[in-house]
């Protein structure tokens, strides 16, 4: 299976892909393509179906949840080389749970996450590569959301009233 | 008789009578004598003109969280170890005016408020007292500044020291090196015997001073007694605080304890521990304005680690609990005092065991620290 | 007749160091809500002249009537002519600093503490980490920065704050970026007007590549931020010593004298506000110290 070069020059370049044996290497960029992105441009929206799991090589996405009566609430921006969409590739979570906009003018690489979880299946040495990685995307995440909720630059008496 | 000459470093004898003629001098070069006196069943530290208003006869029984004066006859004036009070109040008093700001227009005046206060002899200064003073100087007059209310004060005083021969129950000045004797930074100290008071001169204030009083050499007799004396009360001390080198070390690693939740639970954070500590400096400082504004006094008051407004900050208290304020207290009383002052901050006088309503004994909580460290 | 008067050089009389020395309020500058910078001079022309201050250092406002509140120096160290303190409306006193005027008195005495470490950082990178009212004890020495540009090696500025209306000195961020000084700014929550990051501060820092050995961390701010900047800079084993870390407590007196503000063996206003970490490693897992 011949890898296209832009796509390989791409995944090479994300710290995810250093370091994986050949043979995974060539596994992902099967299922990988390039996608670029407008300021403003919607990747995905909440209740949408996974489909893609995303690593930003350029620009800034933002993850934003839609919270009724105080509208789109901008909770974290994916610099280059983070990921976006990790719930794709989790068995539990079927369903995105937050919304993602380009805030800049960007370029990302896409994996195909329903053949990105059977690669993994066929492949537990693949499988565990990939779930090592997602699991420190997730727990960084977690780390992040748990600061923000301790809202630690709220004035003093402020904390309560979560405006 | 011919009289000796005086030296700074040698004792004399001085018969006990003559002691009132000591006060009269002190009275006729200005100072105002404060002594132990008797008052409302416990020794405190009030004016004095001489002998008949020292506790004669009195010897006090102290304990954890226990306090009684007893009238035992014996003919003794000095013989009774320290109440709740210290000498700390006379030179760090409990509360004093700094200044007062007056508005002029946009600006602002500052007045000083005049201190004017007696220059005092503190009389019966016991040797650990005496190490709690050299301590407060340690605090209040450094080389990059010093504190004017103390430095007044400290600077006017006379100190005549007494050496014990009977501490209480609660005494451990011998465990941490201050006492029962006196070494030094005393103007006169004084060892009470029979008929006599031998008296040791320490500075060029109390040769002037005894230079008018009666005194004879002192007979190697009388110096043996009273150093068998001193050695007796050396090993009658009630308590004893397990003292070393490393001790400071020691409790600045074993801040974790599970024994600090032990005496936690016993502490009311009461704040007695602090105020009859003859070497805790804490203190506060607030404004009192006029009503209308024009005019604010800036106050010091004693302060103590104990209240829970002393480590708040904006959004919360840092020490929220009495598990922290006590460990904070003996922590830096024993521990930190080293690295702040480069001496401890305990002379082993005692009263915090002595005035604390439940009873917490200092010395039996580094014991129980050390008996199963973490660190 | 000319009279040899030497400068004086501290807001702080030796022999009475709780008297405080007047100064006027020349500027007030709102900053973000509830914070405003006061620009102050010393009535006093000598010390007008002569008052010197370090990086990180503080002062003891006195506002008769209500009290004293320690305010970290916020202006530039090399142009003293008027002395800029940014203060948060939090407590008694500094509510009552708002109210206020150009004009006004108000009383100084000062600078205390322990300074950031300058000397030491040269020749090295500096990455700063802070968020909310911890950028205005930091703000003399991103100035002294930039007058030294070449005396350090990559300097970076990660700065968070809670939303866009609260981060402060914005109109300043362009000409740090100008004097090198690589300027990253991010908010816990953002609007769609807002095209810069989100998310807490630390998250910049975890996302910095750094030589070790060759780096600075200094951080101030909310002390949950300090803790995990901390941890991190530990994990990418940045030696303690070239982590510096500004700490808050309670202060009466600037002088090390009324023991509130103590942590350990260490007042925080005089062996502090900023410490190296390794000065604090012992102390600093205890909790409510």
């Amino acid at each position: 299976m011949n890898c296209d070069p832009e796509i390989s020059a791409a995944l090479q370049s994300i710290p995810w892909f250093q370091e994986i044996e050949a043979m995974h290497f060539e596994s992902m960029c099967g299922i990988a393509s390039l996608k670029t992105v407008e300021a403003g441009e919607e990747l995905f929206r909440e209740g949408d179906k996974e489909d893609y799991l995303y690593i930003v090589l350029e620009g800034r996405i933002a993850v934003e949840i839609f919270v009724p009566g105080r509208g789109r609430q901008r909770i974290f921006t994916a610099e280059p080389m983070e990921v976006i969409g990790w719930s794709s590739v989790t068995p539990v979570v079927r369903q995105r749970t937050a919304s993602a906009r380009a805030v800049l003018p960007g370029r990302l690489v896409l994996l195909d996450a329903p053949k990105l979880r059977q690669l993994c299946d066929e492949d537990h040495d693949l499988g565990y590569v990939v779930m090592r990685r997602l699991a420190n995307v997730v727990a960084s995440r977690l780390l992040v959301t748990r600061l923000q909720l301790l809202d630690m630059f709220a004035h003093p008496g402020q904390e309560a009233s979560n405006a | 008789m011919p009289e000796p000459t005086l030296e700074i470093g040698s004792t004399y004898a001085l018969q006990k009578p003559a002691f009132n003629q000591l006060i009269a001098s002190l009275h006729s070069m200005g100072y105002q004598t404060v002594g132990p006196v008797v008052k409302g069943d416990a020794i405190t530290y009030a004016p004095i003109q001489g002998l008949e208003d020292l506790p004669q006869g009195y010897t006090s029984e102290q304990d954890g969280g226990r306090y009684r004066l007893v009238y035992t006859g014996h003919p003794r004036y000095f013989d009774v170890t320290p109440g709740a009070t210290s000498w700390k109040q006379y030179f760090f008093p409990p509360r004093s005016e700094m200044f007062t700001a007056s508005k002029e227009g946009r600006n602002w005046r500052i007045e000083e408020t005049p201190q004017s206060i007696p220059a005092y002899a503190l009389v019966g200064v016991r040797p650990c007292e005496l190490a709690a003073i050299h301590i407060q100087d340690r605090v209040f007059l450094r080389d990059e500044w010093s504190d004017p209310i103390y430095r007044m004060r400290r600077e006017s005083a006379f100190i005549l020291s007494v050496n014990c021969l009977h501490p209480c129950g609660t005494c451990f000045c011998d465990s941490m090196g201050t006492g029962p004797k006196a070494d030094t930074g005393f103007d006169l100290n004084l060892t009470e015997l029979e008929d006599f008071f031998l008296v040791e001169i320490g500075s060029e204030a109390g040769k002037m001073l005894v230079s008018g009083l009666p005194i004879q050499p002192a007979s190697a007799f009388l110096i043996q007694n009273a150093n068998r004396g001193i050695d007796e009360a050396r090993k009658r001390m009630g308590r004893v605080m397990p003292n070393s080198p490393e001790l400071p070390a020691f409790l600045l690693s074993n801040l974790e304890h599970p024994h600090w939740d032990v005496v936690a639970k016993r502490c009311i954070s009461c704040t007695n521990c602090t105020q009859v500590c003859p070497t805790c400096f804490c203190w506060d400082a607030f404004d009192q304005p006029s009503l209308d504004g024009e005019q604010s006094k800036r106050v010091r008051v004693w302060d103590s680690c104990f209240n829970l407004d002393y480590s708040y900050i904006a959004g919360g208290n840092t020490r929220p609990n009495t598990r922290a304020r006590y460990r904070q207290w003996l922590t830096h009383k024993l521990a930190s005092w080293h690295h702040q002052f480069g001496v401890s901050g305990c002379v082993g006088c005692g009263r915090c065991i002595t005035w604390c309503p439940a009873g917490i004994d200092i010395t039996a909580e580094v014991a129980a620290l050390q008996k199963e460290p973490i660190s | 007749m000319i009279t040899n008067i030497a400068p004086q050089t501290s807001a702080v009389t030796n022999s009475r160091p709780m008297r405080p020395h007047w100064a006027e309020i020349i500027e007030i500058e709102a900053e973000a809500p509830g914070i405003a910078t006061y620009w102050l001079r010393f009535l006093d022309p000598a010390l007008s002249k002569g008052y010197i201050f370090q990086p990180g250092q503080f002062n003891m406002l006195y506002l008769p009537g209500y009290g004293e509140s320690a305010i970290s120096i916020s202006s530039d160290p090399e142009n003293r002519e008027l002395i800029g303190h940014t203060i948060r409306y939090t407590g008694n006193v500094t509510q009552n600093i708002s109210r206020l005027k150009v004009g006004d008195v108000i009383g100084v005495r000062g600078p205390f503490g322990t300074y950031w470490p300058l000397e030491q950082a040269k020749g090295s990178d500096i990455i700063i980490s802070t968020g909310g009212i911890g950028l205005p004890p930091l703000r003399p020495l991103l100035y002294y920065v930039a007058h030294h540009r070449e005396e350090f090696g990559r300097v970076v500025l990660l700065y968070g704050a809670r939303t866009p209306k609260d981060l402060q000195y914005t109109d300043e961020y362009d000409s740090w970026e100008k004097a090198g000084i690589e300027t990253m700014i991010t908010v816990d929550r953002g609007d769609e007007s807002w095209k810069g990051q989100v998310g807490v501060v630390p998250i910049l820092f975890y996302r910095m590549r750094m030589d070790p050995k060759k780096t600075f961390v200094l951080t101030c701010g909310p002390e949950i931020m300090i803790r995990f900047v901390v941890f991190e800079a530990l994990a990418r084993r940045v030696p303690s010593d070239q982590i510096f870390v500004s700490l808050e407590r309670n202060m009466k007196c600037g002088l090390g004298q009324c023991g509130h503000c103590q942590i350990g063996p260490y007042f925080v206003c005089k062996d502090g506000p900023i410490f190296s970490f390794a000065q604090l490693e012992p102390y600093y897992n205890v909790e409510e110290l």
